[in-house]
């Protein structure tokens, strides 16, 4: 190498280093050292709303939205032949997140936001917590080595616990019940009681957070998923809205209109 | 009784099919069935799964008709600049949408609703921005 190219590949190596080193530094952390994930998390904006730079609202990152190619590995497209025969029963309107129940996961691959595309993460020494804005989700995950509840009941978003791994925060959930579906959309997405999903995030700088995640069934698929990396950024507001989901008075006040009743 | 202007217009003004036409809209409405309805605001209810307007409208009898109109997420909404108050009980304003498949509903998805001061919203709120 000539010493010019040389002095010039040292350079750009050593500019790497600077900025890694600066978004290395730039991540919050906590008094015992692990990164802070605290924060209001999107996809730089909301769905249907005015992009916040960076992202693009409902559809950013997720699969599916480029053209050409092969179609993008979904949970479903994982199914075994007979999961596929049931999932033929049933359709968008045995969705139930149009009944205000949550997903097992989320749509948009990113279960913090559940089928919104905004949630909140509050970190304490002992938990984090995990909050989402759209159907009100929560989990309260303790980070201090305990292992899953056996007294517990089967719910929607099953029960969660995290270790950290290195500067990674890995979180494994199990114990759902068998009720939600994977995504909301109307995208058959059923699911079994079976259901494992492991999530690893890492803040990636101040405003930058990489999900990962797998999810396994072996009752109904014929291996585990293995999701399309998510990156989520910091939201220029530190606080998720109080929206309340309310199916059933709706259908009243339309039913009533079509009765002319009121 | 709050004022009420004119009649349900159905007019066949064909438009696009909102991009984000999600959930279960497809299933619940008929895109190849455009509505237009012109009335006033009975109640706006910004909520999950999706937010919705009733509007009291008067039909071709001058009998009154109470219609719900499907519309997006409230927090989409909200962000884009939608604001609980915007839009108050009696407000006289012109919706633009699809109608529900089950005809016996008067029932639609919004596509677009205009104020009696020409003030534009979609499916997510306000649209001035995104011409």
């Amino acid at each position: 190498m000539k010493p010019l190219a040389l002095a010039t590949a040292i350079a750009a190596t050593f500019a790497w280093s600077l900025a890694a080193a600066d978004a290395e530094s730039s991540i919050p952390r906590m008094a015992d050292g692990h990164p802070d994930l605290s924060g209001v998390w999107w996809g730089g904006a909301d769905i249907g709303g005015r992009p916040a730079g960076g992202g693009g609202g409902r559809g950013a990152g997720g699969p599916g939205r480029g053209r050409g190619g092969p179609a993008p590995v979904t949970f479903s497209s994982l199914y075994t032949a007979e999961a596929k025969d049931h999932a033929k029963t049933l359709s968008d309107k045995d969705d139930p997140t149009l009944t205000c129940t949550p997903t097992a996961f989320g749509t948009l691959n990113v279960s913090l936001w559940d089928v919104g595309g905004v949630g909140q993460i509050v970190q304490t020494p002992k938990f984090v917590i995990m909050l989402t804005e759209t159907y009100h989700g929560w989990q309260i995950i303790p980070t201090d080595g305990r292992g899953h509840r056996d007294t517990v009941p089967p719910s929607n978003r099953g029960d969660a616990v995290a270790h950290w791994d290195g500067d990674t925060l890995v979180v494994d959930k199990t114990n759902f019940n068998d009720q939600t579906w994977i995504s909301a959309e109307g995208r058959v997405s059923y699911h079994s009681d079976e259901l494992h999903i492991t999530e690893r995030y890492r803040r990636l700088d101040k405003d930058t957070l990489e999900v990962e995640a797998t999810l396994e069934d072996p009752k109904v698929l014929t291996k585990p998923w293995v999701v399309p990396k998510q990156t989520l950024k910091l939201a220029p507001f530190d606080q998720i809205m109080p929206l309340d989901c309310n199916s059933s008075d709706v259908k009243e006040l339309i039913d009533a209109a079509s009765a002319q009743k009121r | 009784m709050k004022k009420i202007l004119f009649a349900v217009l159905g007019v066949a003004a064909a438009a696009a099919v909102p991009a984000l036409a999600h959930h279960s809209f497809a299933a619940a409405y008929d895109m190849q069935s455009p509505i237009t309805v012109h009335g006033t605001i009975d109640k706006v209810l910004l909520r999950n799964p999706h937010s919705w307007f009733m509007i009291d409208v008067k039909n071709e009898k001058g009998e009154v008709e109470h219609w719900a109109f499907e519309a997006g997420t409230p927090s989409g909404m909200i962000r884009n600049g939608y604001t609980p108050t915007i839009i108050k009980q009696g407000a006289e304003v012109t919706i633009k949408g699809f109608r529900a498949r089950d005809a016996s509903q008067k029932r639609g998805m919004l596509r677009e609703l205009t104020t009696a001061d020409g003030k534009v919203f979609g499916l997510f709120g306000p649209q001035e921005d995104k011409k």
